[in-house]
């Protein structure tokens, strides 16, 4: 084998080496540090995908199957499915119509909460950058940067950006390249958020009120210059 | 509780948790993907007189969830690309990547490279049981998973010096 071939290999399945495989990294000492780094990044990528399950996930899996099987249980799931379906409504019924930009920015935010407990590239730098590839411009600082991610969101990505202002935490979404006509508001689940368009795409701000949303649209718009 | 039944609890516990961050990344939501979980088990319990070889379970329950996101999200079977790929597929990396964790370089990933990984490294697969998963063959699995990875190491390269540079 050589060298060619056993980095094709460590690269294609990097834990199942053939014998011959094994052979030729123990006899080349830069194959082994081929392979060593190889395990280093491959270690790091299977810490990423390794995100938390649910508690209770098996149990709600099997609780649901196994209600299939035993009639007796179906008179509680169906109950159960009238409950959720209310509760469901409810949530529904505090949307605003025609939000779908502001109301996605909501869900993004309840789907991850942690972003609003945790610090993540939490640079100003880093979102000087962002918000400068959007077309904008900070002319004065909004407050402390919190947390920073690039995530998914529907058809592509955006950056999620929570920032403390002197109003309250406060979450930006920058969603570039796909846009929206005119501003949205959307109240769901207690949080408020405002979808404004830009030329490079649009932002939404995420709050824990419609008053508290407003201010810091204000403030975004009073402290950053959108040029293009 | 019949045999059948006990056999299908094991698979559950044993693969929900690979399944269900496997079903995260394709869904990139997490309620869609309990919600997807949910569905591939129901039908997984629907086929399972169908199963004869109990080992080759875990190998089918991610097809059918594979299969069940196909159908519910994408509404057609996921592209299979060919072996030949053009590298300018790779969505460039923005400057403000410095910083950002693999985790978000292996998002930016074609599909058809981030899937076959993720079978890898979360299913355990080894590039036949991928191939036979996706219909194609083992070569196109290995070229597949070499350029993903040579992506991800060149983008983890690129990011360190800019990091450190800040």
């Amino acid at each position: 084998m050589n060298c060619l071939e056993f980095r094709r290999l460590k690269l294609a399945d990097p834990r199942r080496l053939t014998g011959a495989a094994r052979t030729h990294a123990n006899a080349c000492a830069g194959c082994f540090a081929f392979a060593q780094r190889v395990d280093e990044s491959e270690a790091l990528l299977e810490r990423a995908l390794m995100v938390p399950v649910p508690e209770g996930l098996a149990d709600r899996i099997l609780l649901r199957q196994t209600d299939a099987i035993r009639p007796r249980r179906r008179v509680f799931a169906l109950a159960a499915g009238v409950v959720f379906a209310v509760a469901a409504g409810a949530i529904v019924l505090t949307i605003t119509p025609s939000n779908d930009a502001a109301r996605l920015a909501i869900e993004h935010v309840l789907n991850e909460p942690e972003s609003l407990t945790t610090f993540r590239n939490a640079e100003s730098p880093l979102f000087h950058s962002i918000v400068h590839a959007f077309g904008g411009e900070i002319k004065e600082p909004l407050g402390r940067v919190r947390y920073v991610k690039l995530c998914p969101v529907e058809k592509g990505t955006g950056w999620h950006i929570v920032l403390e202002t002197p109003q309250g935490l406060a979450t930006l979404i920058l969603v570039p390249d796909q846009h929206i006509t005119a501003p949205e508001s959307a109240t769901v689940a207690g949080w408020s958020a405002r979808a404004e368009p830009t030329r490079r795409g649009y932002y939404a701000v995420v709050t824990g009120s419609e008053g508290t949303t407003s201010l810091v649209h204000r403030l975004i718009e009073e402290r950053i210059q959108w040029n293009t | 509780m019949g045999s059948g039944q006990r056999q299908f609890e094991q698979m559950v516990r044993a693969f929900s948790a690979d399944l269900y961050r496997y079903a995260i990344r394709l869904c990139r939501d997490r309620f869609d993907a309990e919600d997807l979980l949910q569905e591939a088990f129901a039908r997984a319990w629907k086929a399972w007189p169908e199963l004869r070889d109990l080992a080759a379970a875990k190998a089918w329950i991610f097809a059918i969830l594979r299969n069940e996101h196909a159908r519910r999200f994408a509404k057609k079977r996921i592209s299979v690309v060919d072996d030949e790929f053009d590298e300018s597929e790779f969505p460039s990396a923005p400057s403000s990547v410095a910083g950002l964790e693999i985790e978000q370089l292996f998002g930016m990933l074609p599909l058809t490279y981030r899937e076959p990984l993720l079978l890898q490294v979360l299913g355990g697969f080894s590039c036949s049981e991928i191939a036979s998963m996706l219909g194609t063959t083992e070569g196109a699995v290995m070229t597949r998973l070499t350029r993903a990875r040579q992506a991800l190491r060149s983008e983890l390269r690129c990011a360190e010096p800019r990091k450190s540079a800040r």
